[in-house]
């Protein structure tokens, strides 16, 4: 179980985020929903290790080391965009694997997300969906018993939502929790076991999938803007 | 066996970005050749006075010429954050950190290699040719430290808004006693002196390249957290 106690972030004396207390399961996949600077991204990169809470603390995942047990996708992709994508997909998989990609899981894996074809292709040339869809395809298939994913589905077209949300409901069967932020209310609800809301920093609402609907969290989301 | 695995994994990928972008390298040689032709202009340099100012200008050229060439592959980590694979991967942050080391280690040696033959071409002082052996030690002690200070201070400026300006401010002034260093035991070997021997400044050269080392170890890890 992951735990997050009392967690509190200041930029320049402005609370981004007041007193999150959540604990997440093991296997459990847990969507945020909030406004443009409710401090979900902030969350997110606490969550995962690469930022501090001004006060409070994660539980469940110590600090050191954190590697192969947390994978953090967040807005921008981590591609090297001189590098094919072969080669950044080979490269992954050494840095996680150790050893040399094995080229048929390779191979399927880049069918899967629709991008064999564009194997040798610098990663550059491809468009943004594409990119995000590599990022995606790199973030699935480590191992981490943990995954951060901070809007998933950006320059994603509709066909390719339908897949990568296939692709994450698949990972509560081997035991990963799935922390994800989307705007895109139909998915998240696809996905969640428990949705939460986020609010000017603080987490207003979570709930059961089943205990909340659509509409409800659209209102929520057309509810005030924050300033 | 698995540290040195992950550091050949990344100088490996560092050296395909550089053959592919061109980026680091180039900019570093084509500055080189820019400031050997504007001490060309600013100071009478001739057969007479080529062998007292050799030394002050090459390590001159090399500490600028290396800043930018290290900014360059620290941007091409930070750039859609690919760094993270690493944070997030069984690598640890000590070998990450000295893989990127060795491959701004490597790009500057090959800008000094270019740098030592533009210079032979333009003053046409040979001597630095037949020396070449015996500066291979400073230039490698050297050349170390400035990618050890390089690396970290790189690491930090290209996450920072005005990082282009920040790396030189930084850079620097911490790397005065290599650059004195390099320039006296380059000096020492090129036109010997009197009583005097390279090996203390070879010394002091290592024992800064040591506590570079052992600090950016330390301090590598907290900058890799935003």
């Amino acid at each position: 179980m992951i735990r997050l106690i009392d967690i509190n972030k200041t930029y320049s004396l402005r609370p981004v985020l007041k007193d999150i207390n959540l604990d997440l399961g093991v296997g459990e996949i847990f969507v945020l929903f909030g406004h443009n600077g409710a401090g979900k991204t902030t969350l997110l990169k606490i969550v995962s290790g690469i930022m501090s809470p001004t006060r409070g603390r994660v539980e469940g995942l110590e600090k050191e080391p954190i590697c192969n047990r947390i994978f953090y996708l967040g807005h921008n992709n981590g591609l090297y965009s001189e590098l094919t994508v072969l080669e950044n997909v080979r490269f992954f998989q050494r840095l996680f694997s150790g050893g040399n990609g094995d080229n048929t899981i390779i191979k399927k894996n880049l069918s899967e997300f629709g991008l064999w074809q564009r194997r040798n292709d610098r990663v550059r040339s491809l468009s943004q969906g594409m990119k995000r869809r590599l990022a995606l395809m790199k973030t699935l298939i480590c191992d981490s018993g943990f995954i951060v994913l901070d809007e998933p589905f950006t320059g994603l077209d509709l066909r390719w939502k339908d897949t990568i949300v296939e692709k994450i409901l698949s990972l509560r069967q081997r035991g990963t929790t799935v922390l994800i932020t989307t705007h895109l209310v139909e998915e998240g609800l696809r996905l969640a076991d428990r949705v939460g809301f986020l609010e000017e920093g603080k987490l207003t609402l979570i709930r059961k999938r089943t205990e909340i609907d659509e509409l409800q969290i659209r209102e929520m989301l057309k509810g005030e803007v924050c300033s | 066996m698995r540290f040195a695995a992950n550091i050949f994994l990344v100088v490996k990928k560092d050296l395909l970005l550089e053959l592919r972008g061109k980026e680091a390298l180039s900019i570093m040689i084509f500055l080189s050749l820019l400031l050997l032709v504007v001490f060309n202009l600013a100071v009478d340099i001739n057969r007479d006075n080529v062998s007292e100012l050799v030394s002050g200008i090459l390590w001159v050229i090399f500490a600028f010429s290396g800043i930018l060439g290290m900014g360059k592959t620290s941007l091409s980590e930070r750039d859609d954050d690919a760094y993270l694979n690493v944070v997030f991967s069984s690598v640890s942050m000590e070998s990450f950190f000295f893989a990127k080391v060795l491959s701004n280690l490597l790009f500057l040696m090959i800008m000094e290699l270019f740098t030592i033959v533009f210079f032979v071409v333009l003053f046409d002082y040979e001597r630095l040719f037949s020396a070449l052996p015996g500066l291979s030690i400073p230039l490698l002690l050297g050349s170390f430290g400035f990618s050890v200070v390089g690396t970290l201070f790189s690491f930090l400026s290209t996450g920072s808004r005005f990082g282009e300006i920040i790396l030189p401010l930084l850079f620097l002034p911490l790397v005065v006693p290599v650059l004195i260093g390099g320039v006296s035991s380059t000096d020492i070997i090129l036109n010997g002196s009197a009583g005097d021997t390279p090996g203390k400044w070879l010394k002091i050269l290592l024992v800064f390249d040591m506590l570079y080392l052992s600090i950016s170890l330390i301090l590598f890890r907290y900058l890799v957290e935003e």
